[in-house]
């Protein structure tokens, strides 16, 4: 298969605690891929590893058939990997248009995607001109997917998408989601099984610090005893 | 088609123009108040109006010097504790090529430029080492460094050492002695582009890559930003802006205290933008007038016991307008209850100490 995106047994330190002890996550190109597990299992760390902000100390990272383990963020976000942190970090002093606008990497990619955007997003069309302080918190999620999509990004990694939200916003948030995996290849970070199972085709468990089991999103459903033994009651 | 965009710019920024307008009247209305005519003005004959003249010139060289603050602690977040060496390497630096090594007026701007970058360089080396307050104490240590070399007695002849860089020979078309006006339309001038420069700057893309790392630096790197780049551009332009206002006080000053390169003197523009409103540029331009003008006014009428009453006006400024003049205005909130609460507060904490 065609991966755009392939972690290979990466081991990453923050100070001297070894969190991940291994983990690998193939990621198909043009499907969502969900990273499951619980609380501190190192789903979050594995994205920003990814992205060499936590960087691996061993093992490989390999994006559209290039190494990128130990590269800068700012470069390896460069190559068009989008993150999507958790907690909805958007530049709060910045109105919603000066927040899609820094996330340009080239020239009019804010106009260019405009109406995409828009479309996926209406509420912040409205919004355009305000700060993100006004926000509410659904808006800020929704901003900041919506300044992920803003530049050629193939790959987007999207951390806790659906937390603190209200079930109307997840479920627009999903639809969202799931309209813009058309364009691009989504990794997902999710706590919340139910939205997990219904966004990803892919997924991949991480149980302290290493990746334990991988497959399709549809057998992992009926597969109640793997379900219970990694997610808890689900 | 024209003429409405014209008249709607005009519009938009009447309340920067009705300023202009009255520092550029300001030097003859003030001459005219004690009977002399803008002719005498504009020859420099009369006393008092020059004397405002001076006045308004240290303001407008402390606005430059807190704007170039406000860029980098106000846009950028880069608390720096050794903003003064900026100015003070100006300020030395065009002293001793005018004075000791005969250097022409636009020769001596040429080293004030190739100064600024230089010392931009020096803040930037250290830049990706260290964060937060180890950059200001960093800073710190390297304006201290700048602050021994000029008191030390060794280079005593060309700084003046403990007493300060005196008897610059200022060329006489820009003499603050003959020709204040001139002088003080020069600085006026300087003022104004640099703050239409720093407008720009500020509402540019660059700067707003500044405003983002500011709010946290992570999220912009991740965005695929080198932010190394973006605060060393910051650090460039305010270092280069520091420098220049350096260069204009010894141009207007009789002599250079070595003050102005004590950590005093970086206080000064942190008071300045915190007066005005730290992250706005008109803040520094306010703050600059606050100030000066409260120095003055309080030293002039209330005399020694000033300075003490000067940091309890700076305190008050601090619980009641916690954004700055022109910030507080911005948010068109008072919100007077709130700084008797803090100052309560304060008292309460302070009396249950004992």
């Amino acid at each position: 298969m065609d991966y755009l995106l392939d972690v290979q047994d990466i081991h990453t330190f923050i100070g001297q605690y070894h969190i991940l002890q291994g983990v690998d996550v193939r990621v198909p190109k043009g499907s969502i891929t969900a990273l499951l597990g619980r609380n501190g299992a190192g789903k979050t760390t594995t994205l920003k590893s990814i992205l060499g902000l936590t960087p691996p100390r061993q093992g490989r990272v390999i994006f559209e058939d290039r190494a990128i383990q130990g590269m800068h963020s700012f470069d390896i976000a460069s190559l068009g990997i989008g993150f999507v942190p958790e907690h909805r970090a958007i530049f709060r002093d910045l109105s919603v248009e000066e927040n899609l606008k820094i996330a340009e990497r080239k020239k009019d990619d804010y106009v260019r995607k405009r109406d995409f955007i828009f479309s996926l997003f209406p509420d912040l069309k409205r919004l355009i001109s305000l700060s993100g302080t006004n926000l509410s918190g659904g808006q800020q999620q929704m901003l900041a997917i919506a300044r992920a999509l803003v530049a050629d990004n193939r790959l987007l990694l999207i951390d806790e998408p659906s937390e603190g939200l209200a079930p109307v916003l997840i479920e627009q948030l999903m639809k969202a989601i799931l309209q813009l995996s058309a364009e691009s290849t989504v990794v997902l970070v999710e706590q919340n099984f139910l939205v997990a199972s219904q966004l990803a085709e892919y997924y991949v468990i991480i149980e302290e610090g290493r990746s334990v089991k991988e497959g399709k999103m549809k057998d992992l459903i009926n597969d109640k005893d793997t379900i219970h033994r990694y997610l808890g009651a689900a | 088609m024209a003429k409405d965009t014209l008249f709607s710019t005009l519009k938009q920024n009447q309340g920067m123009l009705f300023t202009l307008l009255v520092f550029i009247l300001l030097p003859f209305v003030v001459g005219l108040f004690n009977g002399a005519s803008p002719a005498q003005v504009w020859l420099n004959e009369s006393g008092h109006s020059k004397f405002i003249q001076g006045l308004a010139i240290e303001i407008f060289i402390l606005a430059l010097y807190a704007l170039s603050y406000d860029l980098i602690f106000g846009f950028t977040g880069l608390l720096s504790f050794g903003h003064s060496m900026f100015f003070a390497v100006g300020a030395y630096l065009t002293g001793i090529l005018l004075k000791s090594f005969g250097f022409s007026l636009a020769a001596t701007f040429g080293m004030l430029f190739l100064a600024g970058i230089v010392q931009a360089l020096l803040f930037g080396m250290v830049l990706p080492r260290v964060k937060g307050i180890t950059f200001a104490l960093v800073t710190l240590g390297m304006a201290s460094v700048f602050h021994v070399l000029v008191i030390s007695t060794e280079l005593g002849e060309y700084t003046g050492s403990d007493v300060g860089l005196q008897g610059v020979v200022v060329p006489a078309f820009i003499s603050p002695a003959s020709e204040r006006l001139r002088l003080y339309f020069v600085t006026l001038t300087i003022l104004i582009l640099v703050f239409l420069l720093y407008k720009r700057f500020v509402n540019s893309p660059t700067g707003r890559v500044c405003t983002a790392i500011r709010e946290n630096e992570g999220r912009a790197l991740m965005l695929g930003y080198n932010t190394f780049f973006f605060k060393l551009a910051a650090l460039m332009l305010s270092s280069l802006t520091a420098a220049l206002a350096g260069g204009l006080h010894t141009i207007y000053q009789p002599i250079v205290s070595p003050n102005v390169a004590g950590l005093g003197y970086t206080v000064t523009a942190l008071l300045i933008i915190l007066i005005g409103g730290v992250g706005t540029l008109n803040g520094a331009l306010v703050g600059a007038v606050v100030f000066r003008l409260l120095d003055y006014g309080l030293r002039r009428y209330i005399g020694e016991s000033a300075s003490f009453i000067n940091g309890a006006i700076y305190v008050a400024i601090v619980l009641f307008l916690p954004y700055g003049i022109v910030g507080t205005w911005k948010l068109k909130s008072m919100n007077l209850r709130q700084g008797w609460d803090r100052l309560l507060g304060m008292l309460n904490t302070a009396s249950k100490e004992k």
